[in-house]
């Protein structure tokens, strides 16, 4: 905006008015994507080593389809001379490489596709557009509402063959018991690496063959997502308070129950459902509050929630529960405001 | 060389966020230059927060240097009189554009004769005169803190039941560094205003804030120590400097919203406020000039002395650039300092550095992104506010919510949108929101 005021010589030179600041950190969205893609991409790898030429699959599925719908909408966007969404791919890569790694090794192909489209197009370009934000997180909200209508398949003789990402026989599994819960780790002890056999406990920490594919090596994401946190400054009270008290309840049902805590924490905190959620899809900005607080509160809810529903083996109870949380970020929001510099002590009458 | 590696030195502010800080080492190494008077001068009126001053002198005047061309006593503390940067005539008295307030203000123009600089006023000794007569001349000499709030120096002396004076040599804004090359320009003279500002306040305990490290500034901290003279070091931090936030970093005191640091017992004096209440007693010179850094890419950073109502383009030239090489100039730091429309706009009293843009420079929130919710904006905020929130409030018209995320406590130091991956610019939903709810109260 130019202001030309009357002045008396010529040569005054007219500037542009612009309110402070003048500086930038440098840091920008585009750029925070491309390093938050950056770290996932070596949990990536890590999965495709763990999981296979399958895990690879999924992975390309998911980023293609996301990359697919962000290049249509973009250039209709262009062509249309509307302002894009998103200035450059960075932020649905980052989408489609979410929705990759939240998948199930097990899910069909057609199922992660399906996944991704819902993402991308319903709950990331749908819901920024008509709600101005994203209340949900995009790829937790789309896996929920497929896992909610594929879950009806339970009627049919071989659901899995039909689509369905979750095996029927986790409902058979009664983990409020030591010897159910023991029973129930089976699957963890056929794991090895090199002909080498893993106990379950070691199995669930580095080398996961099913599950969600992003929570194939549990103690790499908890390393790669710390230095994503740390690095990139992600909501790291929700990691902190989401893991500790998912520990703090892991060991308490062990020492309760009498089964082995460290089996329980491997499993209630390491499944790829759930550390993989913590720190790459509980901590999604939009969806989540901003307060200091009210993220220490999201993350405690978020794991106690979790927690519950693992135990009541309710698929897919990890992003069920965030899903659920993210409904409450607005409320949060209003309850977890600090108290800034100089006002308590006015309150106090100092 | 003051300092040693310069190009490693960062602000590092709440959360881990750094501001990069070598422009201003750049210029601390860099003597101050004495910039002329320009031939026609431009003297706001107002130049301190408080009302409007009132013309002495009609158009066609005669005028001398340091003589008082506005003021009004009947306006109480608040008022600070202006004088006169040169010998000459006045030319005109007219009205213009604010730089600070944005409103069209009095200036009165003056043409330029010579470049006499003989004080105006007789020089106090201190030792003979009441605390009346030294806070009188400091008034007289239109005296205003210097840091950049433009506070009415006489005010804050006047406070009572002080037992603390700090003195700011803390010096946040990243590209300026006037107030560190005073300080090894003038120690004796900076010494001489710290001590008659105890004794005005009658003050045991003085604090010097400092950001330098131990022995890098060894003349000027000798002088201190030999006067009983604390030294704090605050720590590398931008939004620091802010009087009430270093009343917090250095006595753990809470100033509360409604208060003012005399309240609880603290002063807070700029550096350079301290050599300018020096040389009015000592001196008997008015406050007409000061030191300021100008600032920009091409040229770097250079110390200047300038007499205030120097227009910027005169200013410029003297520099040997050219006021039509920039896109915009903003009187005062990167990132608090309001810009102006045209090179005519003149020096104030606050006026601590210009910053001039080129037309390669674009501004960084010129194409802001919707808001991620990162939360990076809260996490930087150094008094505990939502940036965020109360944006999406000022968007809604929200004006109880806006009182309920304090958003008048703001200091608009411009971290949240220094911070911000989006770039969206906070500070203008914070000002708004902090004029919304004080109409809101009217």
């Amino acid at each position: 905006m130019k202001i030309l005021i009357k002045v008396n010589k010529v040569d005054v030179a007219s500037y542009d008015i612009v309110n402070p600041p003048y500086l930038h950190s440098g840091l920008t969205k585009n750029e925070l994507m491309l390093k938050t893609f950056l770290m996932m991409l070596v949990i990536a790898f890590t999965s495709v080593i763990i999981m296979g030429l399958t895990a690879f699959i999924h992975l390309i599925i998911a980023m293609g389809v996301v990359l697919l719908v962000y290049g249509l909408i973009h250039s209709y966007q262009i062509w249309r001379g509307i302002k894009p969404t998103y200035e450059s791919p960075a932020s649905p890569l980052v989408t489609g490489m979410i929705v990759g790694l939240a998948m199930p090794i097990a899910s069909p192909f057609e199922v992660t596709a399906g996944v991704a489209l819902l993402t991308i197009l319903v709950f990331k370009y749908g819901q920024g557009k008509y709600f101005s934000r994203k209340y949900l997180n995009p790829a937790a909200t789309a896996k929920v509402l497929l896992l909610f209508v594929l879950s009806i398949m339970f009627i049919f003789e071989n659901p899995l063959n039909l689509g369905m990402i979750f095996h029927t026989h986790h409902l058979s599994l009664n983990l409020f018991t030591a010897e159910g819960f023991q029973n129930s780790m089976w699957i963890f002890e056929r794991e090895s690496i090199l002909g080498i056999d893993l106990s379950a406990t070691l199995s669930l920490f580095f080398w996961q063959t099913h599950g969600w594919i992003g929570g194939a090596c549990g103690v790499l994401v908890l390393i790669i997502g710390s230095i994503a946190a740390y690095w990139l400054k992600f909501k790291w009270r929700i990691i902190v308070s989401t893991i500790i008290t998912m520990t703090i309840l892991a060991v308490s049902t062990g020492l309760i129950t009498g089964g082995d805590p460290i089996l329980r924490i491997a499993f209630h905190v390491f499944t790829g459902s759930v550390i993989f959620m913590i720190f790459f899809m509980a901590t999604e900005p939009q969806s989540t509050p901003m307060p200091e607080r009210s993220q220490y509160i999201f993350g405690i809810v978020l794991a106690v929630l979790t927690f519950i529903l693992q135990l009541f083996n309710v698929l897919g109870g990890s992003i069920i529960a965030l899903v659920l949380l993210n409904l409450l970020t607005p409320y949060l929001d209003r309850i977890g405001i600090k108290t800034p510099y100089g006002v308590k002590k006015t309150k106090r009458g100092e | 060389m003051i300092f040693d590696n310069k190009s490693k030195i960062y602000f590092k502010e709440k959360g881990g966020f750094k501001v990069d800080i070598s422009m201003k080492m750049s210029a601390v190494d860099d003597a101050f230059k004495e910039v002329p008077p320009a031939d026609k001068m431009i003297v706001f009126l107002r130049q301190h927060i408080g009302a409007e001053t009132k013309p002495l002198l009609k158009e066609g005047a005669s005028v001398s240097y340091g003589q008082k061309i506005g003021d009004d006593e009947s306006g109480g503390l608040l008022i600070v009189p202006v004088h006169s940067p040169v010998d000459g005539t006045i030319d005109k008295i007219s009205k213009m554009l604010h730089p600070i307030s944005k409103k069209e203000e009095s200036v009165v123009i003056i043409n330029t004769k010579t470049e006499n600089k003989a004080s105006y006023l007789t020089p106090l000794d201190p030792k003979q005169s009441s605390r009346e007569d030294l806070l009188k001349r400091i008034r007289e000499a239109g005296i205003v803190g210097l840091g950049g709030a433009a506070f009415p120096t006489r005010a804050k002396l006047s406070s009572n039941n002080i037992s603390t004076l700090i003195i700011n040599a803390k010096e946040s804004d990243p590209n300026v560094a006037c107030d560190i090359r005073l300080i090894i320009e003038e120690p004796k003279e900076i010494l001489n205003g710290i001590k008659l500002m105890a004794k005005i306040l009658g003050v045991g305990k003085i604090i010097f804030a400092t950001r330098t490290k131990e022995g890098e500034i060894a003349e000027f901290e000798n002088i201190l120590k030999n006067n009983s003279i604390e030294i704090a070091r605050i720590r590398p931090n931008y939004s620091v400097g802010s009087e009430r936030l270093l009343v917090k970093e250095i006595l753990n005191k809470e100033v509360s919203p409604q208060k003012y640091p005399p309240d609880i017992g603290v002063v807070v004096h700029n550096v350079a406020t301290a050599y300018a209440v020096s040389k009015a007693i000592h001196g008997g010179e008015p406050l007409v000039s000061r030191g300021l850094t100008f600032f920009s890419k091409d040229t770097g950073a250079q110390n200047l002395w300038v007499r205030m109502g120097t227009p910027i383009h005169h200013i410029l030239r003297h520099v040997g650039v050219s006021p039509d090489a920039f896109e915009r100039i903003a009187l005062g730091s990167l990132m608090m300092g309001p810009t102006i429309p045209n090179s005519s706009f003149p020096i104030l009293k606050a006026t601590s550095g210009i910053t001039a843009f080129t037309k390669n420079e674009i501004n960084p929130y010129e194409n802001s992104l919707p808001c991620i919710r990162c939360a990076y904006c809260n996490t930087v905020c150094p008094v505990n506010i939502y940036p965020q929130l109360i944006m999406e409030a000022e968007k809604r018209g929200d004006a109880n919510r806006l009182r309920k995320l304090h958003v008048d406590i703001c200091i608009e130091c411009g971290l949240c949108s220094y911070v911000c991956p989006s770039r969206i610019n906070f500070t203008n939903y914070l000002t708004g929101g902090k004029k919304r709810i004080r109409n809101n109260n009217k």
